[in-house]
């Protein structure tokens, strides 16, 4: 087995008795998130500041579907995914027309657009007070109530993610999407309709941010409209950027980074995200390659280091 | 035959008109270059038959059919490839990657686009390997393309149209800010391409073009002034007065 194999199964082992199991949890599914922020914004170059549409638009569907007709867990998944994909299909198909700033303005704006139909829709989504009593009906006579089963849960979707998007990345698709991303004059030349594949990503991503966002409703029981807000966006960009867009593993460590940080440390300091912006800094300014770029330098310092001293 | 023929075509931009009313024929199996001084509107007629841009008026016909308004992308799998006047490549892509994208472009399957690995098509990867072989690039395909030197970028960009496997070959001065070494080396290499392509070549250098076309058309002002054979072109008044007038302004 690889290395990194080793270093996520191992994490995915310890990491519940480390932090409580819900934060361990949520790690996994906020990677998931990033994984399909980073097909778009690591491997294609777009940067989309409304993910959170496919998210949330996945919780508020599925979440509405086990709560009034208890739909079983793997139904409301597939849902999830689906309604991720297909509103990731209208929105991306509208953005990827333009290009650069345009395109970053048009993906928040249409963020915003579903943000305050969710804002406005009580009757449906509970307005500001989210959208609570999402359950996590038993299936198979397996409990999902069990804070330890529903972790276990989560963290087999999120290996099986992780696995798909490594196909992915590593298919002809990846590689026609990085093209897009290194020069798209010259894909189009040699024949790639560049709005096509971008779209493509599109929907691929928002099927992942779809799966997280249902998986996050029946986490905490309930859609907060938060999940839906530019926000959430921006954390998604923030986490992936801080962890590596460059690498498949740099969501993974990210959202590591991210909820980790944000949920020790607001219990007992109101101005946690002070520390967020200060590791921003550091990774725009010093590892453009975020976590992952960090430690690769580190391990060629360290090194370098061993093998002078050996010469000495 | 002719395999590629544009019948009065024209491009404005604004009041501008760069390309006017050309009518030109390539035979099939000949190297045809279009010289003319800079501005004369080269580049802009190999955007319009590539599909960059539409024309304003006039019709573009490959292989008999027409082809007038396709876009660039879907250009590319008819079997027409360029290549760029300023190098145009991937930057942080290895060599073999470089080609490796445009052989699959427009390589003979698709299938398994999202999940079979990228190593999971011999056809694709023959291809690649024998374009970079064929500009003389094969030792090097795994360097990054942005780390070769500007004289190797421009063979990669020669690659990079040969690896689509084309029935015709746009190069767009391919000797573009090369030593004098590096050209004679471009100009033999496109002497051993000729005759294996259609190429339209275009260039302002006009010693490098006597030496290789089959067939000359002249551009100035965007409009086509001669046509002819090397010797035809040399002896021509016109062609001199347009470069020696394009000198003098």
């Amino acid at each position: 087995m690889k290395k990194e194999t080793l270093i996520l199964l191992a994490s995915i082992i310890v990491l519940p008795f480390v932090v409580r199991p819900a934060i361990a949890t949520e790690i996994w599914i906020f990677a998931v998130f990033g994984l399909g922020l980073n097909l778009l914004l690591g491997y294609t170059g777009l940067l989309s500041f409304g993910q959170s549409t496919f998210f949330g638009s996945a919780a508020y569907v599925a979440g509405w579907l086990l709560k009034n007709y208890g739909i079983n867990v793997f139904f409301a998944l597939g849902i999830g995914v689906g309604v991720g994909a297909l509103s990731a299909l209208v929105v991306g198909y509208l953005c990827v027309q333009r290009s650069g700033l345009y395109f970053i303005m048009l993906t928040f704006a249409l963020n915003q657009l579903f943000y305050f139909i969710a804002y406005q829709w009580t009757t449906v989504t509970g307005g500001e007070d989210g959208m609570p009593g999402i359950p996590r009906p038993e299936f198979l006579g397996i409990d999902f109530t069990n804070p330890m089963t529903y972790y276990v849960f989560v963290s087999i979707l999120f290996l099986l993610a992780l696995w798909l998007m490594k196909r992915i990345v590593e298919s002809p698709l990846g590689r026609i999407l990085q093209a897009i991303r290194e020069n798209e004059v010259r894909a189009e030349a040699v024949g790639y309709h560049a709005p096509r594949f971008k779209l493509l990503a599109f929907v691929i991503g928002g099927a992942f941010s779809g799966l997280a966002g249902v998986l996050y409703a029946m986490l905490f029981g309930i859609v907060p409209l938060e999940s839906i807000s530019f926000v959430f966006s921006g954390n998604v960009v923030f986490a992936t950027l801080i962890g590596g867009s460059g690498s498949l593993y740099g969501p993974i460590i990210g959202s590591f980074v991210f909820i980790w940080l944000s949920e020790s440390m607001s219990v007992f300091w109101a101005r946690w995200p002070l520390l967020l912006g200060v590791a921003f800094v550091i990774v725009v300014l010093f590892f453009r390659g975020g976590v992952v770029e960090a430690w690769t330098r580190l391990g060629q310092k360290f090194g370098q280091w061993r093998s002078s001293k050996q010469r000495a | 035959m002719a395999i590629l023929e544009t019948k009065s075509l024209s491009k404005s931009f604004g009041a501008l008109t760069a390309v006017k009313d050309v009518s030109l024929s390539i035979a099939a199996g000949s190297l045809h270059s279009i010289i003319g001084p800079n501005g004369a509107g080269k580049t802009t007629l190999f955007n319009l038959l590539t599909g960059t841009f539409a024309p304003t008026s006039g019709k573009i016909f490959f292989d008999q059919k027409e082809i007038t308004g396709t876009p660039a992308n879907r250009v590319a799998h008819l079997g027409l490839a360029r290549s760029f006047q300023r190098t145009n490549v991937f930057p942080a892509f290895s060599l073999f990657d470089n080609v490796w994208v445009a052989a699959f472009a427009t390589g003979r399957s698709w299938n398994g686009l999202l999940y079979r690995k990228v190593d999971a098509y011999p056809q694709a990867a023959e291809r690649a390997r024998a374009a970079l072989a064929d500009v003389g690039l094969d030792k090097k395909s795994h360097q990054l393309a942005r780390e070769i030197s500007h004289g190797e970028q421009r063979q990669l960009e020669l690659a990079i149209a040969l690896a689509a496997a084309p029935r015709v070959l746009l190069l767009d001065e391919p000797a573009a800010g090369l030593s004098p070494e590096e050209t004679r080396n471009m100009v033999s290499l496109v002497r051993t391409l000729k005759g294996r392509y259609t190429i339209v070549l275009i260039e302002h250098k006009i010693d490098i073009i006597m030496s290789v076309s089959d067939r000359i058309s002249v551009m100035h002002f965007g409009s086509l002034i001669a046509e002819g054979s090397p010797e035809e072109i040399q002896r021509n008044a016109d062609v001199r007065r347009a470069y020696l007038g394009g000198i003098a302004a």
